[in-house]
């Protein structure tokens, strides 16, 4: 039986309708009108216990929605859903015991209270035993590298640090399954990295199933096996993770910058020039077809290097090339 | 209830750390609270200094009325503070923190929060109250237990009636016009003499704006058993309690959440 089991799931907003100004403020006033938005349109997935599922897609996606629904916060407008065998709007408290949640714009530490206070609170919230609590409190503090943090004010952390600690206070009642959304928001390299690892850790040393939100592809590349892409509230692929890289993430795109000027014509074999400028260049090849080392050995040979940046393609782009590939094969 | 206690104790404590932080506001507020409170009674003073009485009731009865007026209100928006605002957080989609965690959301949003300030009222209060009971001459044990009763039936009607106002949000959306309407209302008429108002004031008092079971039918009960007041107040306060968890759970079902950027202080 999977961990989570989601079948037709669908949600509808009622959103009011208002023309700009004064005039469409007093139309509203007496004439209220209102649009249905459809968050969610029928979505089905199945995630197994101990998984490490992504669950991709651009802002407004449907992704919150989808794991607000899966933690009982919002009700479906239909569909079914099971997460540990129960329906979790129906089963709410019951099913917060096993399951953990971080929502990256959303913080559960007390701002003004070192995280311990906050630690300490939900070992009462989740009826933890007192020595057990402070043992795995240990355990979190070290394998979340937060030990020197947990008595510093919330609100005197960096917030690399703070979605640390948040991440290991979700994990305090060693929960079945954690549901991430966007934990990485706002974080820079060093901090999401350090938090991926993290995360990784826990799941291979208690087995914990992870579901991670993410507008970040660079998040589930590092962290899971198998990915789903959402858009318009709809599953647009779902697949292994290293399908979609063998698939959508081979072109890269390249900034490059030279201590001295490019002749105007400058150009590379096998990559498609975006713009040249006297002093750079920015440029994308596909991997399968002009493998990166010749690349930046061309790009070495060409000038003194400055600076270069190899980029993946943004979440849109991957969607758009999901799409085109999809209106492909159906041509 | 009892199940979550030592939760419930946990969160006040928390609060009581939180407010800590920032010692000289807490203090500010609540003595400033308390000034508020006496300068308001010394009108009462003034106005029963040249009427002795307003039908039946008099200086020693608005002691009684303030004690347990203050008492409730500041004890019920220190413990359960977040009954001023559950308006914005049902307007917010700030009621996603609680529905995460496996506790009762009402109960764990409204005692998320403490009012600095309310800690002044409910000082103010039990002042009031002592002062009564020396001025009446009449203290007893049994006196304390009644004002004990009559303050924890005015949190529970303040709360619900609080409760029941800001949980029609799901319905209307954000309305803080409405529950400060709503808020002043309750804590004006409940520090009237009841004696002043009659026929329908009196039914709107025990109904639509229950200040009646805040203020003068606990501080009468206080001065005087009643055991017909006694099944009033516990009457009262559950049918409101009861109206008020059912309403918001009622709401809860249209709650839509948000995406808004929070902290939580």
């Amino acid at each position: 039986m999977p961990a989570v089991s989601v079948r037709n799931l669908r949600k509808t907003f009622q959103t009011k309708r208002k023309a700009a100004g004064l005039r469409g403020a007093l139309a509203a006033l007496f004439r209220p009108a209102f649009q249905t938005l459809d968050a969610v349109r029928g979505i089905s997935f199945d995630m197994e216990e101990g998984e490490l599922l992504g669950f991709i897609g651009p802002n407004g996606a449907g992704k919150s929605t989808t794991i607000k629904i899966l933690t009982g916060i919002l009700h479906p407008t239909s569909g079914e859903a099971s997460v540990l065998g129960r329906v979790p709007w129906r089963q709410r408290q019951e099913l917060a015991f096993q399951i953990g949640s971080v929502f990256g714009q959303r913080p559960q530490l007390w701002y003004h209270l070192p995280a311990i206070d906050t630690f300490y609170l939900f070992g009462k919230i989740y009826e933890l035993d007192e020595a057990d609590l402070r043992r795995r409190i240990a355990l979190l503090a070290e394998a979340f590298e937060i030990e020197q943090l947990l008595e510093t004010p919330v609100r005197k952390l960096s917030l690399g640090q703070r979605m640390r600690c948040e991440v290991a206070a979700s994990l305090l009642h060693k929960p079945r399954i954690l549901l991430l959304d966007e934990p990485s928001i706002g974080l820079d390299v060093v901090a999401k990295q350090r938090l991926r690892a993290t995360i990784q850790r826990m799941n291979e040393i208690e087995g914990v199933g992870v579901l991670l939100t993410s507008h970040d592809a660079g998040d589930i590349e590092a962290l899971c096996k198998r990915v789903i892409i959402i858009n318009d509230g709809e599953i647009v692929y779902r697949d292994k993770v290293s399908t979609l890289r063998r698939r959508y993430l081979t072109v890269k795109h390249v900034d490059v910058r030279y201590n001295e000027q490019l002749s105007p014509d400058f150009s590379l074999p096998g990559v498609e020039m975006l713009k040249v400028g006297r002093f750079g260049a920015k440029m994308r090849f596909d991997a399968r077809v002009t493998p990166v080392e010749p690349v930046i050995g061309a790009l070495a040979a060409a000038g003194g290097l400055a600076d270069v940046t190899v980029s993946e393609p943004t979440l849109e782009e991957v969607i758009g090339a999901i799409y085109a590939r999809a209106e492909a094969e159906n041509e | 209830m009892i199940r979550h206690l030592p939760f419930l104790l946990a969160l006040w404590k928390a609060n009581l750390i939180s407010a800590m932080e920032y010692r000289v506001s807490f203090l500010t507020q609540m003595v400033g609270m308390m000034l508020n409170n006496a300068f308001y009674f010394v009108f009462w003073i003034i106005f029963f200094d040249r009427f002795e009485q307003v039908q039946g009731w008099n200086l020693l009865d608005m002691f009684f009325l303030f004690g347990v007026v203050a008492t409730g209100f500041g004890a019920g928006t220190y413990l359960f503070g977040n009954a001023l605002r559950l308006s914005s957080l049902i307007a917010e989609g700030q009621l996603d923190y609680y529905l995460s965690l496996p506790r009762p959301v009402l109960l764990h949003a409204l005692a998320s929060r403490s009012n600095a300030s309310s800690a002044g009222d409910f000082t103010y209060g039990l002042l009031s109250f002592a002062a009564a009971a020396v001025y009446s001459d009449s203290f007893s044990g049994l006196m304390l237990l009644r004002f004990l009763l009559a303050s924890l039936a005015a949190v529970a009607v303040l709360i619900s009636f609080l409760v029941l106002v800001q949980s029609l949000t799901f319905w209307i959306g954000n309305a803080p016009m409405l529950t400060q309407n709503a808020f002043n209302a309750i804590i004006t008429f409940s520090l009237y003499p009841i004696t002043l108002f009659d026929g329908t004031a009196k039914l709107l008092l025990f109904t639509l704006v229950p200040a009646a079971f805040i203020g003068a039918l606990p501080a009468e009960f206080v001065r005087q058993f009643d055991l017909g007041q006694l099944a009033q107040i516990c009457g009262g306060s559950a049918i409101f309690l009861s109206l008020a968890v059912f309403v918001f759970h009622r709401g809860l079902r249209r709650y839509e959440s948000g995406n808004a950027i929070q902290v939580r202080t």
